[in-house]
């Protein structure tokens, strides 16, 4: 309530000086604005409209012998495997958002706008479900919670049962909504920590409990964060590959993605054209996505709280009992979806077997770890990553502060653009894409020199990553109050100039907290690289993919181990520097 | 990436130094103007491999290669399905990158040469290879792989594991209820490997269907590696894995507590890891001594060392063919290679077979 007048009060106030700036400020830098978008949509659309293509046909696009046909399109849609398959990632999409969202949600706002204790700790804590590519996330939950898992054996000791099934569909859909929660979490939080603190205080001296106030006052301020992380999450829901290829696969529990692998050895050579038809309906599952998030946040001015004032965040208190409470949900979630899974994955790297019947410490060993160092494509793989993660997050971040301006208080259509082909990448399963983008740089004359350099594996990553990190930027950027650009263009910057000295000044905390994000994205993502990586540019994501089809454990352990531990690193270096900016 | 290269290059040119005494010679038994390749192979410097097979265990063949040629070897582990996608495409981009495809996928491999992406290349080796693993001088099997089961011994003791097919089938007909969710098979509609063992049983012995309904009322349960299964098995949480890897599993054996292999006495199929030189291939001579050296003496010690028994007799180190017979009870039956493998790439073949194997297993 207290919000929305403010906040209405405050959109009134600008609409008076908003008219002649508003002119001239789409003029000059409309040539930056097309070019860069424009830009984009060809790094985008390339692979995207390759898909769309070959779904059209009736054999590998680059075959004399296809031709255009509906036969594919036949095909999946009278496979009753295939309505089965859609049916299951629905519900698993839909289940994983009514999970991750309230608890993402709440934990931004108790970790931003509270003062609860160990905030530092937790702050890194909660993020690290995202650190774990999802295979080795579902591997670790086998190791721990699976049926001879050493909790489950445990439990069994003690109570004569076992009260879970991992294995099941409600047990899929709980593992993955609650490793999803970090994503709700970075986008929310990256929105509330900007938000002034005076409303929310306004609201608590006039009698409202912290409950009233995130649900009054903090929520619908960042309503566009929580809009946007849930569909992310959908989509993350109907892309999600390993956790049900680990944990629903042998139980024949099938989702799309899962079906996308199913048809490649069911007519024993690759059918690119029906997996490019599931791709194809993933897009058009995402279309109306995009659609109604724009009709939801058409205003986006309303959403402008980081005004000129400058004001300083002051942390509500939440007294000794909401302590507690916070802190025991905050602490159940965590060893849920961190102590479980990186459990299982830390005794898994130092073991050479677990299960029923078997002490642990007699199979304690470092021998997993010893192929690190003998096998060169291993020690390749992790040296590439770290180029990757780091160097090329940082110029991951850099292009979408570019890309983010190009499509900052843009009303044009190029703006609308922008909006419809952010999502498209995360919307196709990582395997699809990765080839795809193998095929681009396999078939566009120029780009070939390119196709054995990690410069491939940035660009695909850029493109992948790009929903993440524009959102991130985008979040951050909106919250600038148009007021502060203006009065820089009134007295005579052009918009570039405002950008370079007003808004990027203002967001840079965000930058480091962006780069970090970037830098875990392109640790964890595994298949994107699968048909891209060559020798000489492994990359430890994808070379567990490729280990796992001969099933080579001990080492995908040993290597999920060594990210984790890169990422836990990378990360914590990464808030300090954010800390201190913030500070 | 450029450092890569040129330590790629470096290694090379110490290899050469390190070789160049007694490398020039021809290896015996090779005819005379093979020394002509041998010259043009170093010249090219490098062969490209695409492979499915682990690094850790070709390591020592990559190794001896360089170490025998000068030659640098460049080992992109794609997969089988990955290895295939790649050679086509890039066939059809006119970039042929590899020079060898080496794959499991023994029906794809097959495929390749069907559709003219392999080259004909008559090895000098041949003549110590048996008459099924050679094929139109242009695919060449390169190891022998027999195709078992494991279990873990907590739950069966080794004594009482069945010998034969029969009696497996009798084993889990019989022990439904305390089996029931504890059989792990490879899933054929997901994985390439899982294919080739499952239609190769249907073809090659008349007991299949009998072993997969029994499966199947042991609620089998499917996966697409072999490693995960070994996983489940040793942990407990699966009591028998069908139809799997055995040459990963005489390995896994060693280091795992409670783990046992077995072969069936009275029928064990064995596959290979095919390999072909690409048609299109950057450089066609090093790909040559490539394969001749996986397949001579030296490089199937190697290879033997790694944990891939031999195609041949005559290894020193690891197992041979022979040997590995030996040890799975004396009926070893390979998967030949020829056109049978092309049998199942009919769709019309492929969904029949699917389509019993859910029956079978009441899905």
């Amino acid at each position: 309530m207290i919000a929305n007048s403010i906040g209405a009060k405050r959109v009134e106030k600008v609409a008076l000086t908003d008219v002649p700036p508003k002119l001239r400020y789409r003029e000059d830098a409309r040539l930056y604005r097309r070019l860069t978008i424009g830009l984009l949509a060809i790094a985008v659309l390339t692979p995207v409209c390759l898909i769309i293509y070959q779904s059209f046909l009736d054999g590998p696009f680059f075959s004399p012998r296809s031709q255009l046909s509906l036969s594919a399109y036949s095909y999946v849609l009278t496979d009753p495997m295939f309505w089965k398959a859609l049916r299951t990632t629905a519900l698993f999409a839909v289940g994983m958002v009514f999970i991750a969202v309230p608890l993402g949600g709440m934990l931004a706002f108790l970790l931003t706008r509270t003062d609860i204790r160990f905030k530092r700790m937790l702050e890194i804590l909660v993020l690290v479900p995202m650190f774990i590519s999802s295979i080795v996330l579902a591997f670790g939950y086998t190791v721990s919670v699976g049926p001879s898992g050493f909790v489950s054996i445990w439990v069994r000791d003690v109570f004569g049962f076992v009260p879970w099934n991992l294995y099941t569909l409600p047990g899929i859909i709980v593992i993955a909504g609650l490793s999803h929660v970090p994503h709700v979490y970075l986008y929310v939080s990256a929105a509330m920590r900007n938000l002034p603190s005076d409303l929310e205080e306004a609201a608590r001296t006039s009698g409202a409990s912290i409950w009233q106030v995130s649900r009054d006052v903090t929520l619908p301020m960042v309503l566009p964060a929580l809009i946007f992380a849930a569909a992310l999450n959908l989509l993350l829901g109907f892309e999600t590959f390993g956790i049900p290829l680990v944990l629903g696969d042998p139980n024949g529990i099938l989702v799309l993605t899962t079906y996308i692998y199913k048809l490649t050895t069911l007519f024993g050579v690759p059918t690119y054209q029906l997996m490019a038809v599931v791709a194809v309906v993933l897009i058009l599952v995402t279309l109306p996505l995009v659609f109604f998030q724009r009709r939801l946040l058409r205003n986006s001015r309303r959403y402008a709280a980081l005004g000129g004032k400058g004001a300083r965040a002051t942390p509500l208190k939440l007294g000794r009992q909401g302590q507690i409470i916070a802190l025991a949900i905050i602490g159940i979630w965590l060893i849920v979806s961190v102590v479980l899974p990186i459990g299982g994955i830390t005794v898994r790297a130092f073991v050479s077997a677990w299960g029923q019947g078997i002490s642990l410490w007699d199979h304690l060993t470092l021998a997993n770890f010893d192929r690190m160092l003998d096998v060169p494509s291993l020690s390749r793989g992790i040296v590439n990553t770290l180029l990757l993660s780091v160097i090329g997050g940082a110029a991951a971040v850099f292009l979408y502060l570019l890309i983010g301006l190009a499509g900052h208080r843009n009303t044009g259509a190029s703006n609308t653009l922008l909006d419809y082909i952010v999502l498209l990448p995360r919307a196709l399963p990582g395997l699809v894409i990765g080839l795809a983008f193998f095929w681009v740089f396999l078939f566009v004359p120029f780009l070939t020199p390119l196709r054995p350099t990690l410069i491939a594996l940035f660009i695909a990553y850029m493109v992948v990553g790009l929903s993440y990190g524009l959102r991130l930027l985008q979040a951050t950027l909106m919250q600038v109050s148009p007021e502060l650009e203006e009065s820089a263009r009134t007295t005579g910057a052009t918009v570039m100039r405002g950008w370079r000295d007003v808004v990027i000044p203002i967001v840079r905390p965000g930058l480091a907290g962006a780069w970090a994000l970037i830098m875990i994205i392109f640790l964890r993502e595994y298949a994107t690289g699968v048909y891209l990586m060559g020798a000489g540019t492994e990359v430890m994501g994808s070379l567990m993919v490729t280990l796992l089809q001969t099933g080579a454990m001990d080492t995908i352990a040993a290597l999920a181990f060594l990210s984790i531990i890169m990422t836990a690193a990378g990360l914590t270096l990464a808030l300090r520097l954010g800390a201190k900016i913030h500070d | 990436m450029t450092i890569t290269r040129r330590g790629f290059a470096a290694l090379g040119t110490m290899a050469l130094l390190a070789g160049s005494a007694w490398a020039q010679d021809v290896p015996a038994g090779y005819p005379a103007d093979y020394a002509k390749v041998i010259e043009s192979g170093k010249a090219e410097g490098k062969v490209v491999i695409y492979t499915s097979t682990d690094m850790a265990q070709s390591q020592g063949l990559l190794d001896a290669f360089t170490k025998k040629y000068g030659i640098a070897v460049e080992y992109n582990d794609l997969g089988t399905n990955g290895a295939y996608n790649r050679a086509i495409s890039e066939a059809a981009a006119r970039q042929m990158g590899a020079d060898v495809v080496w794959s499991s996928a023994m029906d794809l491999q097959v495929v390749l040469a069907a559709d003219g992406y392999a080259q004909t290349y008559a090895s000098p080796e041949a003549a110590h290879l048996p008459e099924w693993a050679v094929y139109k001088d242009q695919i060449y099997a390169t190891t022998v792989e027999p195709i078992g089961v494991i279990y873990n011994t907590g739950a069966i003791k080794p004594e009482d594991f069945p010998k034969t097919r029969p009696e497996l089938i009798a084993y889990l007909n019989d022990n439904a209820d305390t089996l029931k969710g504890k059989v792990a098979t490879f899933d054929p509609e997901k994985s390439g490997t899982g294919f080739l063992h499952h239609t190769n049983d249907a073809q090659a012995t008349d007991s299949f269907w009998d072993l997969a309904k029994a499966m199947g009322k042991d609620g089998v349960r499917t996966y697409s590696s072999s490693g995960s299964m070994r996983e489940t098995v040793v942990s407990g949480e699966n009591v028998m894995a069908i139809n799997i890897i055995g040459s990963y599993a005489m390995d896994w054996v060693k280091g795992s507590p409670n783990l046992g292999v077995a072969f069936g006495t009275d029928y064990t199929a064995a596959f290979s890891r095919l390999a072909l030189l690409t048609e299109g291939a950057p450089h066609p001579e090093a790909g040559k001594l490539f394969i001749d050296f996986m397949l001579s003496q030296e490089g199937q010690n190697a290879l033997a060392k790694g944990g891939l028994p031999s195609v041949r007799n005559d290894v020193t180190e690891g197992l041979g063919f022979d040997a590995l017979n030996a040890e799975v009870g004396g009926s070893l039956k390979p998967i030949a290679i020829s056109d049978d493998l092309l049998t199942y790439m009919a769709p019309q073949k492929r969904v029949e077979f699917f389509r019993e194997w859910n029956a079978a297993l009441g899905k």
